[in-house]
């Protein structure tokens, strides 16, 4: 154990009803307040919004995709730009994924094997490129985010091959000490394990066991969110919360929607990134408590209230629906200002939610988000199953 | 709104304001300016909340009616005006009719209706249609409905028809103005059509020029719009320009638009227009290119421009332009803005505009200073050297460049399913 800590997690109020909380990470750039949301600027950028945006809406910490990152600008031009915070000019804290999701799910021919995820680039020289755990690390290493993943082996979350899958647990766990191992910036920046194991109950306990031996300042969850039914996302959610150490970070990867960022807290997640937020936006789509408003419909041609009266965002202050609905798709301005506000909107939830933990209001909080949202109590059973097993009834 | 200017000149420079703006007694713009160019009613690229950080002054937001006729329905249940509606409160209005960043297609004319190119097609607008947007829209400013349909080689016929149009307009326009609630203290300019037909200016001139709530004129006619008018020399411009100011009354505001290069401006300035408009900002970034010219009349030379989509930039962790204020250059790198632009990032042309828009309006205050203490030619000869210096193969390569992408409208809807490609492969990164 290094002597300073590049994470340090203080768990500031607990839900004494449910499972969830409210923390402070505090990371080598900037602290932050969870349970939070972090907006993925895939490519180093937030879609179109300047840095000064981003401190302007509060978010504290985003996420960058190490494959995007790698192929382009490359590992040589990050280095020399002394990592992404500088090239991006960005001074809050940043998290990357390990690239090897993407490089399973773009690259069709890819092949997983003991050593990595391999493929034969689509060029002329038919050269063999392999991604193995060491070789993510470097380059996570080289950009430098506070927060840093592991190379899991991906299998499909629905997969019923139960050889492949616990195949793919007990590999992610080798590739985690192959990942620590080469990790050359322990003194700032962090590696979270990934815990695997898809929908097996049994599997997935071995690999978050296997994870909590290892000296990690966080876990992800991971494996899910890729097309399982939400009877059994839920369920490996709060199996994961039950194993995992309270005094550690949570992150579930890939969710997003504002249902599943309330149950989930509920059931004792921190962290959560998703594209939806920011690529709805791109399609004219806003958020809402009440869902999201498609701004190209007929609906909102003369409609001069804001998005969200209740809304602090620059785009609700300024802006109608109708103008939106006027430049939305069709201007790169309507991209712009429907991702500052969707961008906000997750934001405004995860600090409605902190807030009611502080005062010890998360059960009122969630059951009347619920009833915002399904006006009629028809609720999705999911959603009354995953809260009542955390002691939270729907009114 | 009143114009005054420091010198009743004829064919030189010189400086004037836009002073006594309603709601506004203390605003004061100057002359010679650049009215903000927008698509849809924003600067394209730029929101509000980044406009606040791109500039804290005062300006004008040109508003051309081809990218907004359709907010008619929704702007007359609206009670502000277009510059509240668009998010850009802080800024007087200007309605153009056509959109100088974007080629405008010639003919098609109909009886008593202009044919505007919209997303949507084309709709047909006449006097009567026209002003009931600008009493909807409620501009600061604006334009007297025109035909300007002409370019250097229009043949007679079309010269002719575009000067009885422009006048018969300008006639309807302006009696139904005299009726209008809401836009009685709009500042109005008319538009003098003609081509590079002097007779037909003459005509023109003549069959307008009898109004004294006519705040300036227009120098239309001379070009159809779009990236290719930055190609347009100035001796080609020049006598029509020349004859027409001198047959104006000195005291009018004199305007032409166009994404015409910085050596033309300063050959217009010299010949005593005073208002222009940024479309140029808009095709250089477009080409991902950056503007930069010394705006110093003793400065040294620099390159005309940067195309920042070049390799020679992917390691250069400078900024665009040392020494710029912008928020572009003092924050951010050569390298990144590359890096985005090649990407195709939407944030490279937000950084882009920021800095060409800066340096722009910077441009035009170092054309009000060399006015005032007389050192306006050198200021020409110092940006002409640059300009042709650097018009070596990319120069062209990026005009070329420019000409094709701008024009191939609606880059932004291609855009967007070339991110969806990009995103389909982000939403599944975990
Ligand atoms: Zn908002
Ligand atoms: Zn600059």
């Amino acid at each position: 154990m290094s002597s300073r800590h590049p994470l340090v997690f203080h768990v500031l109020a607990e839900c004494k009803i449910s499972k969830a909380r409210v923390s402070k990470m505090i990371l080598p750039h900037g602290e932050v307040d969870t349970p939070v949301f972090m907006p993925v600027g895939t490519q180093g950028t937030l879609k179109g919004l300047l840095t000064e945006q981003l401190d302007n809406l509060g978010v504290q910490i985003m996420l960058a995709n190490t494959y995007h990152l790698g192929i382009k600008p490359g590992v040589e031009i990050l280095k020399k730009a002394g990592g992404l915070h500088k090239f991006m000019n960005w001074n809050c804290a940043l998290l990357t994924d390990s690239g090897g999701f993407q490089m399973v799910s773009l690259l069709k021919l890819a092949v997983i094997t003991e050593k990595g995820v391999q493929f034969r680039s689509l060029n002329a020289s038919k050269s063999e490129i392999v991604l193995t755990p060491e070789h993510s690390i470097e380059i996570q290493n080289v950009i430098g985010a506070d927060i840093i993943m592991q190379l899991d082996d991906v299998v499909k979350t629905t997969s019923s091959d139960d050889k492949r899958i616990e195949e793919a647990m007990y590999r992610t766990t080798r590739w985690l000490d192959r990942c620590m191992q080469s990790h050359k910036r322990v003194e700032d920046q962090n590696i979270f394990p990934i815990v695997q194991g898809t929908l097996n109950t049994k599997l997935r306990s071995l690999s978050a066991k296997a994870h909590m031996k290892r000296d990690v300042r966080g876990f992800a969850i991971g494996g899910l969110s890729g097309g399982e039914s939400k009877d059994e996302f839920w369920k490996m959610v709060n199996l994961s919360t039950d194993i995992l150490p309270k005094n550690k970070p949570r992150y579930l990867m890939g969710v997003g929607f504002a249902i599943d960022l309330v149950v989930c807290t509920a059931l004792g997640v921190d962290m959560y990134d998703c594209v939806f937020p920011t690529r709805t936006a791109r399609f004219g789509c806003a958020l809402v408590m009440t869902g999201q408003l498609n701004l190209k419909q007929k609906m909102y041609k003369t409609d001069l209230t804001p998005i969200d009266k209740d809304c602090d965002c620059s785009t609700c202050k300024t802006y109608t629906r109708s103008y939106l609905h006027h430049i939305a798709t069709i201007h790169t301005v309507s991209c712009h200002l429907l991702t500052v506000h969707n961008v906000a909107f997750q934001l405004r939830l995860m600090r409605n939610i902190r807030e009611s933990i502080k005062e010890n209001k998360f059960v009122e909080f969630v059951q009347s988000f619920m009833v915002d949202l399904h006006p009629n109590k028809d609720y999705p059973n999911w959603v009354i199953d995953a809260l009542q097993a955390v002691g939270i009834q729907l009114k | 709104m009143k114009f005054i200017v420091e010198s009743l000149t004829k064919n030189a420079p010189r400086l004037g304001a836009l002073r006594e703006i309603e709601n506004r007694p203390n605003l004061v713009l100057e002359t010679p300016m650049a009215m903000l160019y927008t698509r849809g009613g924003s600067i394209p690229h730029i929101t509000n909340e980044v406009f606040k950080l791109l500039t804290q002054k005062s300006q004008i937001i040109q508003i051309p009616l081809v990218s907004t006729y359709n907010f008619e329905d929704v702007m007359s249940v609206y009670k502000g005006t277009i510059a509240e509606f668009v998010g850009m409160k802080e800024c007087i209005s200007c309605l153009t009719v056509q959109d100088p960043g974007d080629h405008t297609l010639p003919g098609y004319h109909v009886e008593n209706s202009i044919p505007l190119w919209t997303r949507h097609g084309k709709v047909l607008i006449s006097a009567k249609s026209y002003m009931n947007l600008v009493s909807l829209f409620k501009p600061d400013m604006y334009y007297l409905l025109s035909d300007g349909d002409t370019n250097i080689s229009s043949p007679a016929k079309r010269i002719r028809k575009s000067v009885q149009n422009t006048i018969k307009y300008h006639k309807q326009c302006i009696d139904t103005h005299e009726n209008l609630t809401g836009v009685k203290n709009s500042f109005m300019m008319g538009a003098i059509a003609g081509g590079y037909d002097l007779k037909a200016r003459k005509e023109c001139i003549d069959g307008i020029c009898q109004n004294d709530s006519i705040g300036g004129y227009l120098i239309d006619g001379l070009h159809n719009n779009g990236p290719e008018v930055e190609l347009l020399a100035a001796d080609e411009i020049n006598p029509v320009v020349v004859f027409v100011i001198n047959n104006l009354q000195p005291t009018k505001l004199r305007a032409i638009h166009g994404c015409w290069n910085p050596v033309v401006i300063l050959k217009l300035v010299q010949l005593g227009v005073d208002l222009f408009d940024t479309s140029y900002c808009y095709i250089v970034t477009e080409r991902s290119c950056a503007l930069t010219f010394t705006i110093d009349a003793n400065g040294n030379d620099e390159k005309f421009e940067l195309n920042l989509r070049q390799a020679d930039f992917a390691e250069d962790f400078g900024p665009i332009l040392p020494g710029c204020t912008c928020l572009a250059c003092s924050k951010y790198s050569r390298a990144y803005i590359h890096y985005l632009v090649n990407v195709q990032e939407l944030l490279g042309p937000v950084l882009l505009t920021i800095h060409n828009v800066h340096h722009y309006m910077r441009f035009f205050e170092s054309i009000r200073q060399c006015i005032g203490n007389g050192t306006l030619s050198l200021l020409e000869e110092k940006v002409g050297n640059q300009f042709h210096s650097s018009k070596h193969v990319d120069q062209q390569d990026n005009v070329l460049a420019s000409c094709e992408r701008v024009d191939s409208a609606d880059a932004f809807a291609s855009a967007v399913l070339e991110m969806d490609r990009d995103n389909i492969t982000a939403s599944v990164s975990s």
